[in-house]
């Protein structure tokens, strides 16, 4: 009965957060200075055009019906037709998400693997010469803004060295049967290297940082006392007693980083010249393109959010002393 | 009618209280120069700088506002009498080699209310001038009334021109032969001519161009982004195309003659074939002319509104009839309408009208033209494939055409350098880091050359004291072009005195530039002879005038 309830209010919170999420996108961008219209302005267009334009995109509709209409809309999944590119967003974004998603998590993956045996491992040396190196060393990468970071790595891996191409996905003219045959291609992986290598340096600081913590304060406790004084080796005690919890709430934030990750995809895409969601939210944006930097927002806001119910349940799966109630 | 009688009543209440015994009107108000921001115009906003700077000298109290397009554009366009002074461009298209387009919306007085001319520009004689020249079919005798508009302008300074840029381009002269590239005039050396003659030195046969801005669409009845017009230009034909010397010339078309002022005959090239192998025909060309102004096609509807009708008197050859006489006919119609298949568009256009939506919002998955290249691939936000036509009747030397979308610009050159690209369609940054990056190469060869589009500065005439001429002439000719040339575009521009780029050598009126003298001093003397007067530092109205827009 209890998790009945449980899962009843978190679906509640949900469509509240969703429901917040939707409003303040429509007025944040209507409130913005400027008219749509503007970036179409034409030495050619006429008053009958300007007005037709309004009534396609239903900007000539006083702002509280365009509000219902707007709900109406995506109640029925219907996501609107981008002003800039005449065609429906759903479209747009469910072409661009892959090519996020593909870049984030294999980002995330990498900085969390490294994050994770790193950050153990700096705990084990605690006090040594390692340490005190590799901390100030971690919190740099954290400070250094992507985009730079993305330059950076271009000039010396792709200009320089040339081992790296430095941008898209694919190289020019090269052709796919699939998005599988694509990302399962050795062409893809040198593509995918500098954009995930960035992307993954920016990230790592998080896991490791967090990781190195919580084994400091997992070593400490009577069990890994328990299991030394049993005369287990170190790797035992390490591995399988100490990493074991330590692991537990790294893992909880993996799922919230997914939504600190899109956010980095803003730059890295558009640095590396990358295809995807967050380069398409920028372009929206400073094209005063309404419907679609609503749904490329909205999109986002929704996998974030998704990613919080996971981390949540994923909590409570993996520490069942954590409950709902 | 009521609300100009009450401020007309209020300003000379006021005008009794506060009579001062001296001669001298009230002070100008605090006058505000709009720009956008120096991240994403840097030209802009430091010409605005200067300028704001030489306005000063003259005892006008100058702020520069800086605000991002769309703030700027919904003010200048949608409230015209709200603002004073304002930065602006126009940017250069091929249709515009032909010079009525820019000479009569940005100024002529019936496109004052909603239209281009958002100055507020009336003068009756420069209307019948522009007038007069668009149904003047004769070339000379055209020649002059353009030039005649253009000392009009000289002389009223509705605008403040500044410049006309340079345009910047570079490719690779390992992969393509240096003579196979063409200039074409105002626009450059990124255009469709190039792209049908640029011949290979080597294996290399794909032309590889990037762009920052994504493609819109691939749509032959819209006119999208810029980006997009270098697309369609190659996988469509026209019946002429303005040529590398800025006219137009016979294109699809065989001939195009006209047998008197309001009659065009056109005899179609034969042999010609659809990408998908139909025959083009001469119902196809009438098609394509007739669609457009069905109400789908608004952007171009304009093009073509002063077609009467379009009659096929036999397989290979159509005449137009003109409701009106029209010199720019070849440029702005015949050059500028694209030739679709009947067989594909006119299931379309028919399901459209029954529809809300317009042809602007179709996108066909394999768009089928007649042109020099064929649409095969489009990866959204990332790169367009297009093949050679070889069927065609001036068939590309390249073997395929490949646009790589890449906004990162330090990205576009590094890939210019590693092969990545090897034409490079745009170039956003600093011409001199391309030249710089150049000569450290060897392998590049950078191409600048005078745009058809410009840079100004406008003055809104429905605010005084911009209605007075005297007022904009010397305020234009308080500024030195050669220090917006040098300070604000490096040297990448020349300075402009009139609408007409020199790069349209048979129009421009090199006279009008040639006589625009500048200097502080001057600017003083003919704010002095129009009766303005200086007091304590501070610039006032001649005789009685009034500050009505004070804040």
């Amino acid at each position: 009965m209890s998790h009945l309830k449980a899962a009843a209010s978190r679906t509640l919170q949900l469509a509240f957060v969703l429901w917040a999420v939707v409003t303040m996108l429509f007025l944040m961008f209507r409130l913005m200075p400027g008219n749509p219209l503007a970036a179409y302005i034409d030495p050619t267009f006429t008053e009958e055009q300007q007005q037709a334009l309004m009534a396609q995109f239903g900007l000539n509709e006083p702002l509280w019906k365009q509000y219902l209409i707007y709900l109406g809309n995506l109640l029925q999944g219907e996501l609107g037709q981008s002003f800039r590119y005449r065609e429906p967003v759903a479209e747009r974004i469910m072409t661009l998400l892959p090519n996020t998603l593909i870049l984030t998590f294999s980002s995330l993956i990498i900085a969390y693997a490294f994050g994770i045996i790193a950050g153990a491992w700096l705990a084990w040396r605690r006090g040594a010469l390692v340490e005190k190196t590799a901390i100030p060393l971690v919190l740099t990468t954290r400070a250094m803004p992507e985009f730079w970071l993305g330059m950076v790595l271009l000039a010396i891996f792709s200009f320089w060295l040339g081992w790296f191409p430095a941008g898209g996905t694919r190289p020019a003219g090269a052709n796919y049967d699939s998005l599988f045959a694509l990302y399962t291609s050795s062409d893809f992986l040198t593509y995918l290297a500098l954009p995930a290598l960035t992307l993954a340096i920016y990230s790592q600081g998080l896991p490791l940082l967090l990781m190195r913590s919580n084994m400091l304060d997992v070593m400490k406790e009577d069990f890994v006392t328990m299991a030394r004084i049993k005369g287990l080796s170190n790797w035992t005690v390490v591995v399988r007693h100490a990493a074991r919890n330590a692991l537990l709430p790294v893992m909880t934030s993996f799922a919230i980083a997914v939504g600190y990750q899109l956010q980095g995809n803003v730059v890295v895409e558009t640095v590396f010249s990358w295809p995807g969601l967050g380069r398409e939210l920028v372009n929206a944006v400073s094209n005063s393109d309404y419907p679609l930097a609503q749904g490329a927002f909205l999109m986002i806001a929704v996998v974030v959010i998704l990613m919080n119910l996971i981390a949540d349940l994923l909590y409570a799966l993996l520490d069942p002393r954590v409950s709902h109630a | 009618m009521i609300t100009r009688y009450k401020t007309g009543l209020a300003s000379a209440l006021l005008a009794l209280v506060v009579a001062s015994p001296t001669l001298a009107g009230d002070p100008i108000r605090s006058i505000e120069l709009f720009t956008r921001p120096q991240a994403s115009q840097p030209q802009e906003f430091q010409s605005a700088q200067l300028i704001a700077q030489e306005w000063r000298k003259l005892g006008l109290d100058v702020e520069v506002k800086v605000m991002p397009w769309e703030q700027m554009a919904d003010v200048v366009w949608y409230q015209r009498d709200k603002w004073d002074v304002t930065a602006w461009q126009m940017v250069g298209r091929p249709e515009r080699s032909d010079p009525d387009e820019i000479v009569y919306n940005l100024f002529h007085s019936t496109t004052a209310e909603k239209g281009y001319n958002f100055i507020g520009y009336t003068n009756p004689e420069y209307d019948a001038v522009v007038e007069a020249q668009r149904v003047e079919i004769d070339p000379d005798k055209r020649k002059e009334l353009i030039h005649k508009a253009q000392e009009i302008l000289a002389a009223d300074q509705p605008n403040m021109m500044l410049v006309h840029p340079k345009s910047t381009f570079a490719f690779d002269k390992t992969v393509w032969k240096p003579d196979s590239v063409v200039n074409q005039s105002g626009i450059g050396i990124r255009n469709t001519w190039t792209f049908m003659s640029l011949e290979p030195q080597g294996e290399q046969k794909d032309i590889i161009v990037n762009s920052g801005d994504n493609v819109q669409g691939i749509n032959p009845l819209w006119i999208s982004g810029g980006v997009d017009s270098w697309i369609f230009e190659l996988v469509y034909d026209r019946l002429a195309r303005v040529g590398p010397d800025g006219l137009p010339k016979p294109w699809a078309a065989e001939s195009i003659e006209f047998s008197d002022d309001k009659t065009v005959v056109v005899k179609l090239r034969s042999g010609m074939e659809w990408h998908d192998g139909k025959p083009v025909t001469a119902e196809d060309v009438k098609f394509s002319y007739e669609a457009v102004v069905t109400g789908e096609a608004p952007m171009y509807a304009p093009f073509a509104s002063n077609i009467e009708t379009v009659e096929i008197s036999d397989d290979s050859t159509l005449v137009f009839k003109l409701k009106n006489p029209s010199a720019s006919f070849v440029t702005s119609s015949l050059a500028k309408i694209n030739l679709i298949p009947k067989h594909v568009w006119e299931p379309i256009i028919e399901d459209l009208k029954t529809k809300e939506t317009n042809a602007e919002s179709i996108q066909e998955d394999v768009p089928i033209g007649s042109g020099p290249f064929k649409f095969e691939r489009w990866l959204t936000n990332e790169e367009i494939v297009l093949s050679a036509n070889k069927d065609h009747f001036n068939a590309p030397n390249a073997d395929r055409w490949i646009l790589r979308i890449v906004p990162n610009v330090e990205a576009a050159l590094g890939m210019l350098r590693s092969g990545e690209i090897n034409f490079m369609g745009e170039f956003t940054g600093d011409p001199q880091v391309l030249l710089d990056a150049a000569e450290q190469d060897g392998d590049l060869e950078v191409v600048s050359t005078i745009d058809i589009g410009f840079r100004y500065i406008a003055f809104n005439a429905r605010r005084a004291p911009f209605d007075d001429p005297a007022f904009r002439n010397a305020l234009s000719r308080a500024v030195d072009r050669r220090l917006i040339v040098k300070a604000a575009f490096k040297g990448f521009a020349e300075a402009s005195n009139s609408v007409v780029s020199p790069a349209l050598g048979f129009w421009h009126d090199a006279s009008v530039v040639e006589d625009l003298t500048t200097g502080a001093d001057l600017a003083k003397k003919i704010l002095e002879d129009a009766g303005y007067t200086l007091e304590d530092g501070k610039l006032h109205y001649p005789g009685d005038g009034k500050e009505e827009l004070a804040e």
